[in-house]
């Protein structure tokens, strides 16, 4: 079976989410919560850097756990071509790391938000959008106080020419997101980070009025590893 | 100082000596109002406590009940009122720090947490202060711990302007094999893990059991500082303890410190303990009293054999969480205390536990008979002016400014999110259907007028909530917020509440497994704020899937109302919000109706008649409908003659009285005849008294036309009002 790791960092909160997600859907996936200090990248054939507060979010979110070992396991992996997706923290924590472009600013309203948003799906390429038709739509909750995506004009023609990207629908952009920005993926989608969770948008955790649209991005990596992508 | 003189002289029985300033302390914190429920033990004993779920009853941190074979769900309510009063943010945020830790006494996993806040007008700059302080320091504390917020109550008074009511209560799920709770013998260790001792929180339970100083600034030291990422490892690691089996026992440090954990389960299994004081881990330097009584958070009570202490080490290790193991149990029932090789105190443990219950005086006040000043030859009013008042009141509009601060979806399981319908649903786990729903309801200016109908009403709304969503009640928890107990007149609201509680909650077979007692709710004039029964309930929802919301679904549904309804508008929103009015009979409980109209409803959710549910609650019929329309962006048409009523006598009285025990629901209209039929066959009054429309109006019809709104009118007033308020 294919091995997907879900790393913990201290204040990581999402990581059993995560796993419950494979199983609800069923998928022919061991994903497992790995504790940071026993990370290594080569034990695994993808990795989920999942939502939360790591180290309670003290300088910036994601600042910290981008400085640990991890990060350079992470590196090594990424160099192989080993699927890495972010949500959330995991997103800032990828930005951080400067293996995603951007960064993630404090939302425009000051405050935490917690709501479920339409998403549209970009050039949808690599493993975690493989089964992603483009232009679809898919909803799902965001949660978080540091999710405005800032990117300089010159990355942003790029990322929009050549990685795979998700923006929030007109008139769903929770945080005042540069250009709707919702995700951004590596430009072969090996890399992927999300501010909305995909975990949580999972069968009957779906409020009326919105797809699942996690289900598609789990589906996607379940079927990537299995086939090759 | 909370302890009297005859109090100091009963110390000096028990020991047969002058206490030393440690001890006194000891004594001080355990015997607070707080800890040891002196003056509220007596009556407590009317609640009923048992049922054949109850697996663990009052006593222990948390109660558990059992909700499903083998599947236990500990849930528990805490208030922290006097800390939030003085540093809103950090005071609710400790609040909610404290409940989780009861919680995990039990070896059950934190899933749910529910805000119950009582404030101050959002018009007052202190109050709005306050509020938006308390909701920030929950959503700080409760999104970091990664345990989501998915329901609760909230209400704006000036009674609560410089005193609030912040109530915090959090539900966890443990298999009933996993629960926490051997009994601790003499040689095993006292490990206390998590953060480190300082000087913040020094005396704060005693601080609690008093009323609110004038200048609440020199009590700044009473209130605790809150440290989310130390929690959250406190859960992370002993869910490991737990299912490993390494603890024989844990317990919060909580109010009283070191010393209410340590004596508490000492007393209670006939232990004593002796505590090197010098072996706990400091911020700062402590003298031996103020480790001893000192209340900074996130601090836990683990017993462990010495056998497996090394394991539990590593544990705590591996979550770079400090511990230090400060002494054990013994068996000669005294608890003895060591600094710097000195004995500072030495006290039996039983003595220091359990403080002589008081009886209290009780005496009505004068002002109780607000509650039977009938509110005669009111102003005939507008309707649809009237609907948007009272919509528009932040006691009723949409809650979302709050609750979208609030990680609501963290631990993904809330299939029934806030705002969505009168109760939230959590599902168990991964590829399991079956779910909790859980909800926490207070009326406060109900239990001003009339505090052991009041109390009733907060019951039976909370039993209304979970069964609008089509979920069984299990098992209810309370919190009581009462005035100063030395005053008979504040007193009698106490007594009068607690026994509106004992009385429903025996009627509705619903057990108290758990709750806890704030007096001292007085401003620094000696004004009690409105006296408030939280009640907070679990119920069982057998297929997640299958459970009813409250907008309305489709256009060419029957609107059918379920129950009769009375002309009781005393205390209601209307008389408050658009008479400016604060008197009257409150509506009376009627528990007999409420068992049978419930039963109705849990059927019709489960055959799946009912497309939508809503109580008829706050505000009455009129902003049930306009709610439902809102929500569902489906218009709604209702001709209120044809709503069952009994003596109303004016329009205002069937659209805004708030009788209990009363629903709407909407029904597909091919299944009308079948909810007629199961309705006069279970014995319960309905009618089908309207349609959903599929234009977006809004209109209530009487002969001619009473109301007419367009929903997208309703919809602003709804939604945005809260959140214009505190913008």
């Amino acid at each position: 079976m294919v091995r997907v790791a879900v790393v913990k960092f201290p204040g990581t909160n999402c990581d059993e989410d995560v796993v419950r997600a494979f199983r609800e859907l069923e998928l022919d996936v061991e994903a497992k919560v790995v504790w940071y200090k026993d990370f290594r990248s080569a034990k695994w054939d993808a990795v989920v850097i999942p939502g939360g507060f790591s180290y309670g979010d003290w300088l910036r979110a994601g600042a910290i756990a981008a400085r640990t070992k991890v990060l350079d396991e992470v590196r090594e992996g990424v160099s192989r071509g080993l699927p890495v997706l972010g949500i959330c923290n995991g997103f800032q924590v990828l930005v951080e790391a400067e293996l995603l472009p951007g960064a993630l600013l404090p939302n425009e309203s000051g405050m935490f938000t917690c709501r479920w948003v339409r998403t549209v799906v970009e050039r949808p390429r690599g493993p975690w959008l493989s089964l992603v038709p483009d232009r679809s739509r898919l909803d799902m909750p965001v949660a978080h106080a540091e999710g405005r995506y800032y990117v300089d004009e010159v990355t942003y023609s790029e990322i929009s020419l050549k990685c795979p990207h998700l923006r929030y629908e007109r008139g769903w952009n929770p945080n005042g997101s540069t250009y709707d920005i919702a995700g951004v993926g590596s430009e072969n989608g090996s890399v992927l980070g999300l501010m909305p969770h995909p975990e949580r948008a999972v069968g009957v955790l779906t409020p009326r009025g919105f797809n699942p649209g996690g289900e598609l991005i789990l589906r996607s990596i379940a079927l990537s590893l299995r086939k090759g992508w | 100082m909370p302890l009297a003189p005859e109090e100091v002289g009963e110390i000096r029985e028990i020991l047969g000596r002058e206490p030393t300033p440690e001890e006194l302390a000891m004594f001080e914190a355990q015997w607070s109002e707080h800890c040891s429920y002196k003056s509220s033990r007596l009556l407590l004993k009317l609640l009923p406590t048992g049922g054949s779920r109850v697996l663990v009853g009052p006593g222990r941190d948390a109660p558990a009940v059992e909700v499903f074979p083998g599947i236990a769900v500990v849930f528990k309510i805490e208030s922290h009122n006097h800390p939030s009063a003085v540093d809103p943010y950090n005071g609710a945020a400790t609040g909610i720090g404290g409940i989780v830790r009861d919680i995990l006494t039990l070896g059950a996993r934190p899933i749910a947490l529910l805000d119950l806040l009582y404030l101050g007008e959002p018009s007052d700059p202190h109050a709005s202060w306050i509020a938006r302080g308390v909701v920030k320091g929950i959503s700080d504390y409760g999104n970091r711990i990664g345990v989501p917020t998915v329901a609760g109550d909230t209400w704006f008074d000036s009674s609560f302007n410089r005193q609030p009511l912040v109530n915090v209560a959090c539900v966890g799920l443990a298999k009933v094999e996993d629960l926490v709770g051997e009994q601790p013998r003499p040689g095993d260790l006292i490990v206390i893990v998590g953060n480190s001792t300082g000087r913040d929180g020094l005396l704060g339970s005693s601080f609690a059991s008093k009323p609110l100083g004038k200048d609440v600034d020199r009590d700044i030291g009473a209130v605790q500082v809150a440290d989310p990422l130390t929690e959250k490892l406190l859960i992370d690691s002993l869910a490991e303890l737990v299912q490993r089996r390494l603890a024989r026992y844990i317990k919060d440090l909580g109010g009283g410190g070191l010393t209410t954990a340590v004596s508490e389960v000492a007393a209670e299994f006939n232990l004593g303990a002796e505590l090197d004081l010098d072996k706990l881990h400091l911020r700062t330097e402590l003298t031996p009293l103020e480790i001893l009584v000192s209340e900074s958070q996130e601090r836990m009570m683990v017993v462990v054999e010495p056998g497996k202490l090394s394991e539990v080490e590593r544990v705590f290790e591996k979550y770079d969480l400090r511990y230090s193991i400060v002494g054990v149990f013994t068996d000669n029932g005294r608890i003895v205390a060591r600094f710097r090789g000195r004995v500072v105190a030495d006290v039996p443990s039983k003595e220091l536990a359990r403080p002589r219950a008081i009886r209290r005086a009780s005496r009505p006040p004068a002002e109780a008979l607000n509650g039977l000043t009938p509110a005669l030859g009111l102003p005939e009013v507008s309707i649809p002016d009237s609907i948007l008042k009272v919509l528009s009141s932040p006691n009723v509009s949409s809650r979302r400014w709050i609750y979208e601060q609030y990680d609501h979806e963290v631990g993904a399981r809330t299939a029934v999110k806030p705002g969505y319908a009168d109760a939230a649903v959590l599902k168990l786990d991964a590829g399991d259907r079956r779910g909790i729903a859980v909800k926490g309801d207070a009326n406060p200016r109900y239990t001003y007028l009339d505090p052991f109908n009041g109390a009733a009403n907060s019951v039976a709304e909370c039993f209304r909530n979970l069964v609008s969503v089509g979920a069984t009640p299990v098992a209810i928890v309370d919190e009581l917020n009462a005035g100063n107990p030395e005053k008979p007149e504040q007193f009698w609201y106490f007594e009068m509440m607690l026994k509106g509680l004992a009385w429903m909650a025996g009627e509705l077979g619903l057990p108290v497994v758990g709750g806890k007692v704030s007096f001292y709710n007085e401003d620094h004039l000696g004004r009690q704020v409105k006296p408030t029964t939280t009640i907070v309930g679990v119920g069982v929802v057998e297929e997640v899937s299958n459970v009813a919301t409250m907008d309305f679904k489709v256009a060419g549904s029957a609107v059918v109302v379920v129950g009769t309804t009375f002309p009781e508008l005393g205390g209601s929103e209307y008389l408050h919000r658009v008479h400016g009015l604060e008197v009257g009979e409150i509506p009376r409980p009627r528990p007999s109706s409420e068992l049978r109209n419930s039963s109705l409803v849990l059927e019709l959710v489960r055959r799946g008649l009912a497309l939508a549910v809503h109580d008829i609650g706050l505000g009455g019929l009129g902003v049930a409908l306009a709610e439902m329309a809102v929500l569902g962006g489906v218009g709604v048409e209702v001709d209120l003659g044809r709503v069952p009523c009994r003596g109303c006598l004016r329009v205002d009285e069937v659209v805004f009285s708030e009788t209990q025990a009363r629903y709407v629901v909407e029904v597909k209209a091919g299944d009308v005849d079948e909810v007629l039929e199961l309705a006069g066959r279970m014995g319960v009054e309905v009618s089908v008294v309207g349609r959903t429309l599929s234009s977006g109006v809004y209109r209530l019809r009487s002969g001619g036309a009473v109301a007419e709104l367009p929903l997208e009118v309703l919809r602003s007033t709804y939604l945005e009002s809260l959140e214009s308020s505190f913008r």
